[in-house]
């Protein structure tokens, strides 16, 4: 995996609390770029700017825009088609998580989880041990 | 702060957020007025409040919220019908609940636990569908799931591990095989992708006679369970993408028999250049968020350009709502820092606008009008600042539903509650500190105001009393109302405790106004007589304290077999105020404009000796006159009426009074001080001010001095404020 500070993250979740937990895990991670966006619009918004993330945490259950439909516009845009998705989960959903699969995410995470797990998954997702 | 606490902090404001939400989403559902979007934004409320509630461990609400949620999960899906009453109701309750599980979490104390499990209870036989569902118990539901192991250089994520079936369906046009492309080649490249299965459908294949040999008439519907992902699908398609109709789309394998009616598991074809022009669209407007610093309590401030709602009472509906959700959060801090720095600049501008003039320098010269420019923007700035503050008063009007609730199934009566003008601002502070009084008043509003069924159907009326609670603006100021359709205030039984309690001499007369004031005054209400639920110790003295601490006024009205409506007054905001500046002796004195109905020169053939007091002939009327420099103590002798100007006021409940200074300096904006907070509560004195001369003035409280002069004490409030001086 590239150094955890120079990869670009975005956390995107409609409830302040949920952002701010994985902030905190993705810093202690050793992660520095993070910026955050409350709803699956909004996170599109900014996978559109200039210099887009290259990792998207995503929530599923959003208003205007979930984290499916967030998941299917970055695959089908080719600017950003290759950015790593990790889904975030409430709880132990099968069918969400073959959905997202289906769609193309990278891994999912459930909720709530520890900064361990978190690691886990963004590491099998660069396929690499920091 | 530990960060965990800080996160923690923000937990807790946005279940207070998602609980608001809740409630008003379940209202919606039950009058049968709720979309979609109403439902799905009730379930997420509790899914969130679930999901923070897990990872601070919070076991008790995790579970509940659980159970809740899994109901509310069978509604959004549409297996169980959103019924008033054997699904609503409960909800309601539980939702009850929840914000108690909520408060007990963030504040300590105990839950009624019967209750809990009671209305969990209920929520379950409201959903039998759901009660089936396996593990109450979160953490057996988040990790019983095991993670399909995960190959990180497996550029197809995990669905390479699961295998997912596709359903697609291929119906080549003749186009496609004129231009050399074979459907059996494409297929046969299909199953490479995984495990297909092949439907071939012939329905339009003609008589062999009829028959175009070039045409196509053969389709495919194709089940493909693939590790790969869908733009894999698509890639094999590439080179005939036009010359055949072709959908690819996620079939889903329900473990569910009804999983197929499932509008979740569905996806609707999502239009992404649609989505991007439109998300592009208000890129400008609503800019990525930034990384947020750690935060202490934070204010929501919406965008809102507007000047002070003082300025715009049309503004009724909440400017955080319309501002299309983009909102920052920020410490609170910081706003009243940014308040007090504008409240300086005020200050320092009126310094120089009277050094200015004192220097006889001509207001239409350069330096005078730029004066006036800077008045104009410290206006502005200010009116700006002030709506940071402001906050729809929507976080207070929400809570009560639940208390009428709770109020309606204690006594017995049938209540509804009416609400309206959520959206007008106000500022936080004075929201915050209305809560109290508000709970209070509609409490009283359905336990005293309204009657029972039984007594309304007798009387004519609806068994369902209405209880109404409206917000707006009205002169720069809120006006806040409470109004019931019951019986109304029996003056006869009011009048006859108040001659028991002593409050008033058995032969006082009294005009229907006055009786119906007497419910204000400390001691009317007791313990003996009100019931558990409006009695808490609280009468409706306490409730006009609180609000005259804000600056507000109380009124009320009542009309036999009608029903009651008391009216709340209050100021904008706490932190400016019109004021008129009086001289008093060697003080000077700010007098709250508001209070003040007209100003007059007193003859001294007008005033009128009455004992002790002086009455003064205002038209037809006669006033008291209070001489407010030696009420105050700042004179032994009175002060002779030619000597003076006096300041007629409406004080509180309506009552007149003529106020009688030396003279009046002008009339201007003033920041207040709290006294309170840098000295000590002064009876007689709001606050105080600093003047645009950098002198200290303080600022009259008006009720009370006229509330002290009608005791007849008028020296009563000069011990204290002599050490004052």
């Amino acid at each position: 995996m590239p150094a955890a500070a120079a990869i670009k993250v975005l956390v995107v979740d409609d409830q302040q609390t949920i952002r701010s937990l994985v902030r905190t895990g993705l810093q202690q991670i050793g992660f520095t770029s993070i910026s955050e966006a409350s709803d699956g619009e909004d996170g599109l918004r900014a996978m559109l700017s200039p210099l887009p993330p290259k990792l998207v945490i995503s929530d599923f259950n959003m208003p205007k825009l979930d984290g499916l439909g967030l998941l299917r516009a970055i695959r089908a845009h080719e600017p950003i088609k290759t950015t790593a998705f990790i889904m975030l989960t409430g709880r132990a959903d099968t069918d969400l998580v073959k959905r997202a699969a289906q769609f193309g995410a990278n891994n999912y995470l459930v909720k709530p989880f520890t900064v361990a797990t978190l690691k886990e998954k963004i590491e099998a997702v660069f396929g690499m041990v920091t | 702060m530990d960060p965990m606490e800080a996160i923690k902090i923000t937990f807790f404001q946005e279940c207070e957020e998602q609980l608001a939400e809740l409630e008003s989403g379940l209202l919606l559902m039950e009058a049968g007025e709720a979309d979609g979007e109403v439902i799905n934004a009730v379930f997420r409320a509790v899914h969130s409040i679930k999901g923070g509630a897990g990872a601070f461990g919070l076991d008790d609400l995790v579970r509940f919220a659980h159970v809740f949620e899994t109901a509310l999960d069978e509604v959004r899906t549409g297996r169980l019908a959103p019924d008033p009453q054997t699904v609503l109701k409960p909800m309601l309750r539980a939702a009850d609940v929840l914000a108690d599980l909520v408060r007990v979490a963030r504040d300590g104390g105990t839950v009624d636990e019967a209750r809990v499990l009671q209305i969990a209870e209920e929520l379950k036989l409201a959903s039998p569908v759901a009660a089936e569902a396996p593990g109450e118990d979160m953490s057996e539901i988040v990790f019983g799931f095991a993670p399909p192991p995960f190959l990180g250089d497996e550029p197809d994520g995990i669905a390479a591990m699961i295998g997912v079936p596709w359903a697609i369906h291929f119906k080549p046009k003749a186009e496609l095989y004129a231009n050399a492309n074979e459907a059996g080649l494409i297929l046969r490249e299909l199953g490479h992708l995984g495990e297909i299965a092949l439907t071939l459908d012939t329905t339009a294949l003609p008589p062999l006679e009829s028959m175009d040999p070039e045409g196509a008439y053969l389709a495919w519907d194709i089940v493909l369970t693939t590790e790969r992902a869908e733009s894999d699908i698509h890639d094999v398609f590439e080179f005939v993408d036009g010359d055949c109709e072709l959908s690819i789309e996620a079939k889903i394998a329900g473990d569910r028999p009804s999983e197929s009616a499932d509008p979740t598991s569905v996806e609707p074809p999502l239009d992404v250049m649609a989505l991007i022009r439109r998300v592009q669209g208000g890129a400008e407007s609503a800019p990525e968020m930034p990384a947020s610093p750690e935060v202490a309590p934070p204010v929501i401030v919406a965008q809102a350009a507007e000047p002070a709602a003082a300025k715009a009472p049309a503004r009724a509906e909440s400017a955080v709502s319309s501002a299309g959700g983009s909102t920052i959060r920020v410490d609170l801090d910081r706003v009243d820092r940014l308040i007090d720095l504008v409240g300086e600049l005020v200050i320092n501008q009126a310094m120089l606008s009277q050094r200015v003039m004192e220097a006889g320098i001509a207001g239409a010269s350069a330096i005078g009008m730029g004066l006036d420019e800077l008045e104009q923007l410290s206006r502005e700035i200010q009116d700006s600042v002030m709506a940071i503050r402001a906050q729809p008063v929507k976080s207070v009007f929400q809570r009560m539903p639940r208390l009428a609730r709770e109020v309606a199934a204690m006594t017995g009566k049938q209540v509804r509650l009416v609400t309206d003008g959520e959206g007008t601002e106000v500022d936080k502070t004075v929201i915050e500190r209305l809560a109290d009084p508000l709970t209070h008043m509609i409490r009283n509003a359905i336990d005293h105001g309204l009657e029972t069924p039984a007594d309304r159907i007798a009387s004519g009326k609806h068994p369902e009393g209405v209880v109404r609670l409206s917000a707006g603006h009205r002169s720069g100021r809120i006006v806040i109302e409470i109004s019931d359709d019951g019986a109304g205030i029996n003056r006869a039984k009011v009048r006859e405790i108040a001659i028991k309690k002593g409050l008033i001499a058995a032969e006082t007369i009294l005009s229907e106004e006055e009786i119906d004031n007497l419910i204000f005054l400390p001691g009317f209400s007791t313990a003996a007589e009100v019931s558990d639920i409006s009695g808490r110790g609280v009468g409706m003295d306490v409730v006009k304290r609180s609000i005259q601490a804000l600056g507000g006024r109380i009124s009320i009205s009542s009309r036999p077999g009608k029903g009651s409506t008391f009216v709340l007054s209050l100021p904008l905001t706490l932190a400016v105020l019109d004021g008129m500046v009086v001289s008093l002796g060697e003080q000077t004195m700010v007098v709250p404009l508001t209070s003040i109905v007209e100003t007059l020169q007193p003859k001294a053939a007008a005033v009128h000796a009455l004992g002790d007091s002086r009455v003064i002939a205002v038209r037809d009327t006669f006033v008291p006159l209070i001489d407010v420099g030696q009420i105050l103590g700042y004179r032994a002798e009175m002060l002779k009426p030619g000597d003076g100007v006096v300041l007629l006021i409406e004080a509180d409940g309506g009552a007149r009074a003529a106020l009688l200074v030396e003279a009046i300096q002008g009339q201007r904006q003033v920041v207040i001080k709290s006294l309170e907070a840098n000295y000590r509560h002064v009876p007689g004195i709001a606050a105080a001010t600093i003047l645009g001369d950098g002198r200290v003035a303080l600022i009259l409280d008006v009720d009370a001095v006229v509330a002290v002069s009608r005791t007849g004490e008028p020296t009563s409030l000069e011990p204290q404020f002599q050490m004052m001086a």
